[in-house]
């Protein structure tokens, strides 16, 4: 039982690890902002697959957590750059 | 087995973090900061320590991440004729400035060189036989609170979590002072979007909710009131960026006593049970449970507050100065 929780850890890591490509490619800043979210949603499967393995369900919290911060990115990033556009036109 | 996804996690960390230090854009580095964040919170979490992995997925990947996302607005240029106009001025800044820094500059390298020699000297004679753990687990029935973390934060050493309330404080007066403070009253447009306002009703409560629970729940387990604060701290910088910039609506003076109250309640608290023979910051054990919630609340309320000022006057201080570039052009 223990591999595959092992073995699903390390394929979420490399997805991870995957998703750095579009950081360093994605032409936008929108782009890059997307992997951030892709790394929180795989982040938070990596603590829900630990709290099984590990048995320690106060993980649960820093995944809850990240997940509930993750939108204050999307925010800002729409805000914060709109913004900058309204006042460059 | 398990040693695999050490690795591979020691890995990304360090990869991580050399290359949002390299990475040749700043938008790749800000956001391999993102991703070095969250690869150091599940690093943390790999390591056992659970409290700080919620502090690193809450300070890196919530509000450094908006701090970050705003700065970098206002680094990237919006033509390459005002890149130029930039460059031109930085220039000239600087060829003035060179001789009249040399005297501050000198004494800044000296006061450093000089703390890190005295830190270096109190890191070198760390007692050795364990430090002082045994003696904390042996006394936490008498804390108050279950959880180590906790009874070491805000009850044995709450000296320490008291200046570091007043740290985050003293950070903000920096950012007040570096900042015009009349900038801070101006008022902004009110954004009207449904969708926002739609994602700002839903996660608002959400937001409180969690915060809130983390905050009680740190008297069991990994949780308190500095990860509180961010979640909370969120909620106000989500309504100053769907154009409800809360410390303009609220009266000023309940704004300074929000930033204050943590600071000033834990101050009181710690002194007032001298009169009874107690030492600086000493709780009598029957009540501790309830006063280190009521100042775990207060702290929170305060962290949260400051941290919402620190974005709200960095997002409008930044507006203000481009607003005057446009005007000057």
């Amino acid at each position: 039982m223990d591999i595959i929780f092992i073995i699903v850890s390390v394929f979420l890591l490399l997805n991870i690890a995957l998703g750095l490509i579009r950081v360093w490619r994605g032409p936008t800043i929108a782009d890059r902002l997307l992997t951030t979210q892709l790394f929180g949603t795989t982040g938070m499967a990596i603590l829900l697959v630990l709290t099984g393995y590990l048995e320690q369900l106060t993980l649960l919290n820093v995944a809850i957590t990240f997940n509930v911060l993750a939108i204050l990115l999307v925010i800002g990033l729409v805000q914060v750059w709109k913004k900058k556009k309204g006042e460059s036109s | 087995m398990s040693v695999l996804i050490d690795i591979l996690l020691a890995i990304l960390v360090i990869y991580l973090a050399l290359q949002s230090l390299l990475a040749p854009r700043l938008s790749q580095s800000v956001f391999l900061f993102f991703a070095f964040g969250l690869a150091l919170a599940l690093a943390w979490v790999r390591l056992g320590a659970v409290d700080v992995a919620i502090t690193e997925a809450a300070i890196a990947s919530g509000f450094l991440g908006v701090l970050f996302l705003d700065a970098l607005r206002d680094f990237s240029p919006r033509s390459s004729e005002e890149q130029k106009n930039i460059s031109t001025v930085q220039n000239s800044r600087s060829r003035n400035s060179v001789k009249s820094l040399l005297l501050p500059r000198l004494s800044l390298v000296l006061g450093l060189g000089l703390f890190l020699l005295i830190a270096l000297e109190a890191v070198w004679n760390i007692p050795d036989g364990g430090g002082l753990a045994a003696d904390a687990e042996k006394l936490l029935p008498q804390s108050g609170v279950e959880h180590p973390v906790t009874a070491v934060l805000i009850n044995f050493r709450a000296y320490d979590t008291w200046l570091e309330i007043g740290v985050i404080l003293l950070g903000l007066l920096a950012v007040f002072a570096v900042g015009k403070i009349q900038i801070y009253r101006k008022p902004i447009p009110v954004v009207d979007d449904i969708l926002l306002r739609q994602v700002i009703l839903f996660f608002t409560p959400v937001l409180f909710l969690f915060g809130a629970f983390l905050l009680y729940f740190g008297k069991t387990g990994p949780g308190g009131a500095f990860q509180a604060a961010v979640l909370w701290g969120a909620i106000g910088i989500l309504l100053h960026l769907g154009g409800r910039p809360i410390f303009l609506l609220i009266p000023r003076w309940l704004g300074q006593l929000l930033l204050t109250l943590g600071l000033l309640f834990f101050l009181i608290l710690g002194f007032l049970f001298i009169a009874g023979g107690a030492t600086l910051f000493e709780y009598p054990p029957a009540y501790a449970g309830v006063l280190i919630l009521i100042v775990e609340t207060l702290a929170a309320i305060s962290i949260a507050a400051a941290l919402t000022a620190m974005f709200a006057n960095l997002n409008q201080m930044k507006k203000e100065e481009s607003n005057k570039i446009d005007s000057t052009n």
